[in-house]
């Protein structure tokens, strides 16, 4: 496997087995992905966007393929244990739906990425905290969050472990322009200083101002 | 993520309280009956050991706590007095107690007949408070021992004549305090009216005492019936070869033990009580533990996406069993804390209602309930910790 490369995925299948019927979503797709690179995936709803970020992230095994190659290494046949392992060691996510914990804190919240680490966690939190604009609320539980300051939160939490691999799905598409603005320019912000491989499902055309590529896919399959 | 343990059940407070609460009432439940039992048995065999005798001789039944009535004859007591070895009778005194029955305190309690003669060897140390132990008693059980007949017709004002200086009751200080006594207070006993002449110090074998010469005229007609027999053996016998020798004299009639193993003859006797009470807990406690399992699933079904967040962050099969196992040990602890709490305000309460019941909530019982809480909660936490780990993490995050 070339090291160069972040994501080496080919020949990825994937099917949907709703009792008898079998749906394809993935055919045969082909993807390359080099370290440092910003990627953005758009295309129409229904397309496999998310299956495939969810088979990139490890939270879904493919229905067949030739090689899915993550951060330097073929995950097929990999263990759960190694599996988790990864994601947890060199994967960060962002949804469209925030998915943060609501029990417990802001601070809490993005800290729990070092927590699963068992890694020191007080200064890097708090530094990200600032950096994302939310150091009067670290306290604060989700709920008494808007929207945007909760997507912060999420990229906070993505980040804080260095992922080597940032995968966003649709990361703007709760939130209004202006909040869209500033989430785009703290992800860009961040792969400048980070320089993070960062793969993400958007339709908001004003993020890919600053991709360095825009895969477009449709019917399972990139186009272009 | 002892942190999110503790941040996941705060969030649901009134559910976490009432799972604690749940199993706080099974805690209370084996601690209050085993504490009723155990407090029981462990006072009624120290009032026993308090008499200065070696060994008991009990009539041939299993159940030595619901002993009751007279079955030894004068007989018995004659053949225990002569039973020797080539150095002479083996009991050095015999003693006789008959058991008869008298509400008082708010509760049955067992009468000791016993000869005011013979009364120093239930008091031992314990002192006289009030009153003397017997007072004409003593001429009226004289009379009785050199033969003195009682007026054939029990309603001859010559009978209760005969009768009066037997009327006698002692009774020790815990009942005196509990029922309010006074030397002098008058009680009905079968139909005679006992008048209470003194007041010794808690932890004699008996809470109350009758003259032994007056409970067998009025229930057997004075025969020499006893209820059972304490014996002091002669100075320097080996008390089990001599229980061993009196048991093969007495044959079948009889059950002969060491006075010192009064207690296990007790807790043998509760066994089948016990069980039933351990088995009664045991239903409570594991429906408690239900309850947590039930708690648990239930937060585990409305935390999918919760356990998909987990996962997609990393946490491994083990760390979300491992979160469910702390959750569910978090509310069995704290149930145990209530329950222990519970069970001292229940004795107290016991005791509030019904002074002479002794709970005995010892530390080994307590301790025992900590146990059962960590292994409930552990056991209660594997199933919904194992539906939590089984989960796929993209199913689990796209559930609303």
């Amino acid at each position: 496997m070339n090291d160069e490369l972040m994501i080496d995925v080919r020949g990825l299948h994937h099917d949907y087995t709703h009792g008898t019927v079998v749906e394809p979503v993935l055919h045969g797709l082909n993807l390359r992905v080099r370290r440092g690179e910003f990627v953005v995936i758009m295309g129409p709803s229904g397309c496999g966007k998310t299956t495939l970020l969810n088979i990139l992230g490890l939270m879904m095994a493919p229905s067949r393929a030739e090689s899915v190659g993550i951060a330097g290494c073929e995950t097929l046949g990999l263990s759960e244990a190694a599996r988790t392992r990864l994601r947890r060691n060199e994967l960060g996510f962002v949804f469209q739906r925030f998915n943060l914990l609501p029990t417990i804190s802001v601070r809490r919240n993005i800290a729990l990425p070092l927590r699963i680490r068992k890694a020191e966690a007080d200064g890097q939190v708090g530094e990200l905290i600032a950096q994302v604009g939310l150091a009067g609320c670290a306290d604060k539980k989700p709920g008494q969050l808007s929207v945007g300051q909760q997507q912060r939160v999420a990229i906070a939490r993505a980040v804080v472990g260095r992922p080597a691999l940032l995968l966003a799905d649709e990361p703007t598409g709760n939130l209004d322009s202006g909040n869209s603005t500033a989430i785009l320019e703290l992800l860009t912000g961040l792969h400048r200083q980070h320089g993070q491989t960062i793969v993400m499902i958007t339709h908001n055309e004003q993020l890919t101002v600053t991709a360095d590529r825009i895969l477009h896919m449709r019917d399972g399959c990139f186009v272009d | 993520m002892l942190a999110l343990a503790w941040a996941n059940l705060m969030h649901h407070k009134l559910r976490t309280l009432l799972s604690a609460l749940a199993v706080g009432i099974g805690i209370m439940l084996m601690l209050v009956s085993k504490g009723l039992a155990s407090g029981s048995i462990a006072e009624v065999n120290q009032r026993m050991q308090s008499v200065d005798a070696e060994v008991v001789i009990l009539p041939a039944q299993d159940n030595i706590i619901f002993t009751n009535g007279a079955p030894f004859r004068g007989l018995h007591e004659r053949y225990l007095r002569n039973l020797a070895d080539e150095r002479g009778p083996l009991a050095a005194e015999v003693i006789p107690v008959f058991f008869g029955q008298v509400k008082m305190g708010g509760q049955q309690q067992r009468l000791f007949g016993v000869d005011p003669e013979r009364m120093e060897a239930f008091l031992g140390t314990r002192r006289v408070l009030a009153g003397a132990p017997f007072e004409r008693a003593h001429g009226f059980a004289d009379r009785v021992r050199a033969g003195a007949e009682p007026p054939p017709d029990m309603a001859d004002p010559a009978y209760q004549a005969y009768l009066a200086d037997g009327l006698e009751l002692v009774i020790d200080e815990r009942l005196r305090r509990v029922g309010g006594y006074r030397v002098g207070d008058e009680i009905q006993i079968m139909g005679q009216v006992f008048r209470i002449v003194g007041v010794v110090e808690a932890g004699v074998a008996g809470r109350v005492f009758a003259p032994l010469q007056t409970l067998r005229e009025i229930v057997v007609a004075g025969e020499t019936n006893a209820s059972m027999y304490f014996i002091k053996l002669r100075p320097g016998l080996a008390a089990d070869q001599a229980a061993d020798r009196f048991q093969a004299a007495l044959g079948m009639d009889a059950r002969v033990e060491l006075k010192s193993d009064y207690g296990r003859l007790l807790r043998d006797s509760f066994a089948s009580v016990s069980l039933y009470m351990t088995a009664s807990s045991g239903v409570a406690l594991t429906v408690c533990f239900l309850f947590i399992l039930l708690t648990m699933y239930t937060m585990v079904i409305e935390r999918t996406r919760e356990i998909g967040i987990l996962k997609s962050l990393g946490v491994t099969r083990f760390g979300l069993i491992r979160l469910a196992v702390v959750e569910a040990l978090l509310i069995s602890l704290a149930g145990v804390a209530v329950g222990i709490g519970l069970a001292f305000g229940v004795r107290w309460f016991i005791v509030f209602l019904a002074p002479l019941l002794t709970v005995d909530l010892a530390a080994g019982q307590l301790l025992l309930a900590v146990v059962i809480g960590v292994v409930g909660g552990v056991l209660s936490a594997l199933y919904p910790g194992y539906r939590a780990a089984r989960l796929d993490p993209a199913l689990a995050l796209s559930s609303e």
